[in-house]
């Protein structure tokens, strides 16, 4: 799972993540740091309602006096899409949603949710150091370009990319268990090695 | 012989005496002449067709080049001691016919770089820099001394022979590796799938790094080698048939996965690391 796609899924799971996203908070730092940011947001919100709430006697005052000056009407069934709430105990929820909303969307830009670059329909992801990067589309992209200027070599490129993101998953994934493991680290090294020469290869000499 | 008979052999004959003129002519020949100073610089660029570099007395740099066709030019410049040849590809041109084959006679102490994405690609008895990077073509380097050794290829065989005193840095993608007689003070192979195979001493005081995904990784030396040796594979069996003294390892070192040890005086370092491959230290 990318770090887009989690950030994409997270509003709809919160609170209820699966193992995967689970997997990738583990995993990503940039991610984790965002659900500790986003809890202490609900957190703090489930205190405000609790305490800030007023009493039903300010609530009559408040209504009697808007019905004198003429701004508030008897109550009309509302007839749009737009849901109504039902019960004035929920009536908090509207402005702290939209809060959180607005707070978990700063939070995505700050942290980078759109890299520069990133166009829509391609499928990327945010590579930050010691994180797999697989981008398929991307990939494609290459194999079509060494196909257009030689095409017997696109199955060779291609089956080595697979051959080289094996090893990259591999390695970080060894690198990620083994933190202190300089072994791991140097495999990691050795693996984008290979991967940055396929693409140099697949770039270089063009065909005019 | 019946006249009609006599008539139609000579026809015949002419018939393939053209073809085979037809077919020489069809391949266009072209020599280029560069002097040049001490230690010069050669880079070939050929998309299709084999490279050979061999060293010649002088101070020259001689290139011969075979077209196989018309849809292919060959380019040439030299800037002082820098020569450049590349194979230019014209619309319509394939790996036929955009064949250029080269022979290049250089001075021993040339740096010599060559790129071709079918190779093969062969250098020998140079002192210089060699730096070769092939797609899918075989790669043979042998007999080069001082020089430091560059190689990069996806899935090429590399051949490596009898290099001494240089920096040998390789990597491959699933080709398979050969080092035979191989020494310096730094040695590196980085292979993705293709099997790595060293027979040699591990001479004195170098750093040897064989490192490897999937790959099997063979190392054959003699019983008077003097290394200090650390192998381990994640997930392949691992096996000496030398008697190590112990040596200090930052993992733990477990039987079948790992050893660590010295042999002699543990004058060079060596390292055979595997994700999935099997490695094995062979007594010769």
């Amino acid at each position: 799972m990318t770090c887009d796609e989690f950030q994409r899924v997270l509003p709809e799971s919160w609170g209820a993540q699966s193992s995967e996203e689970q997997e990738h908070v583990k995993s990503c730092r940039s991610c984790a740091d965002l659900v500790l940011d986003l809890q202490a947001i609900s957190d703090t919100a489930r205190l405000l309602q609790a305490t800030d709430e007023p009493s039903p006697r300010v609530w009559n005052s408040i209504e009697i006096a808007l019905r004198r000056e003429g701004l508030i009407h008897e109550a009309r069934p509302l007839r749009s899409f737009v849901f109504a709430w039902p019960q004035r105990r929920l009536a908090w929820l509207m402005p702290l949603t939209a809060v959180l909303a607005l707070v978990f969307g700063v939070l995505i830009f700050e942290r980078g949710g759109r890299s520069p670059g990133m166009s829509s329909g391609v499928e990327t992801r945010q590579s930050t150091p010691g994180e797999f990067t697989l981008a398929s589309a991307e990939e494609e992209q290459l194999l079509k370009m060494v196909a257009d200027r030689a095409p017997a070599l696109r199955p060779v490129f291609e089956s080595d990319l697979r051959n080289v993101d094996a090893y990259i998953k591999d390695a970080e994934l060894s690198a990620r268990n083994n933190p202190n493991d300089e072994i791991a680290q140097q495999s990691l090294m050795n693996a984008y090695e290979q991967r940055a020469m396929v693409y140099q290869m697949a770039l270089d000499r063009s065909v005019p | 012989m019946q006249p009609g008979f006599r008539r139609a052999a000579s026809l015949g004959t002419v018939v393939i005496l053209a073809v085979t003129a037809y077919a020489v002519g069809d391949e266009l020949h072209r020599d280029y002449r560069f002097k040049v100073g001490h230690r010069p610089s050669v880079s070939i660029v050929n998309q299709y067709g084999p490279i050979s570099v061999k060293p010649a007395n002088g101070h020259h740099v001689i290139v011969s080049a075979i077209l196989h066709s018309d849809k292919v030019e060959v380019f040439q410049s030299q800037s002082g001691n820098r020569i450049s040849i590349s194979s230019h590809l014209l619309p319509g041109s394939d790996a036929e016919s955009g064949r250029v084959d080269y022979e290049v006679l250089v001075p021993a102490d040339a740096s010599v770089t060559l790129h071709s994405a079918t190779g093969p690609l062969h250098a020998e008895r140079l002192h210089g820099d060699v730096i070769l990077e092939g797609n899918t073509g075989r790669v043979d380097v042998s007999d080069v001394s001082e020089g430091h050794v560059h190689v990069r290829t996806m899935d090429g065989l590399v051949t490596l022979t009898n290099i001494t005193d240089g920096h040998v840095e390789i990597t491959s993608v699933s080709g398979n590796v050969a080092l035979k007689t191989v020494t310096g003070p730094f040695i590196q192979v980085n292979s993705s799938s293709g099997k790595i195979l060293y027979d040699g001493d591990f001479g004195s005081g170098g750093q040897y790094e064989l490192t490897s995904h999937t790959g099997d990784i063979e190392a054959t030396a003699p019983s008077y080698a003097s290394i200090d040796v650390t192998a381990r594979s994640e997930q392949g069996k691992v096996e000496s048939d030398f008697a190590l003294s112990p040596s200090y390892t930052s993992f733990a070192v477990r039987a079948g996965s790992a050893f660590a040890g010295t042999m002699g005086k543990a004058a060079s370092s060596v390292k055979l690391f595997s994700f999935s491959g099997r490695i094995h230290l062979r007594k010769r």
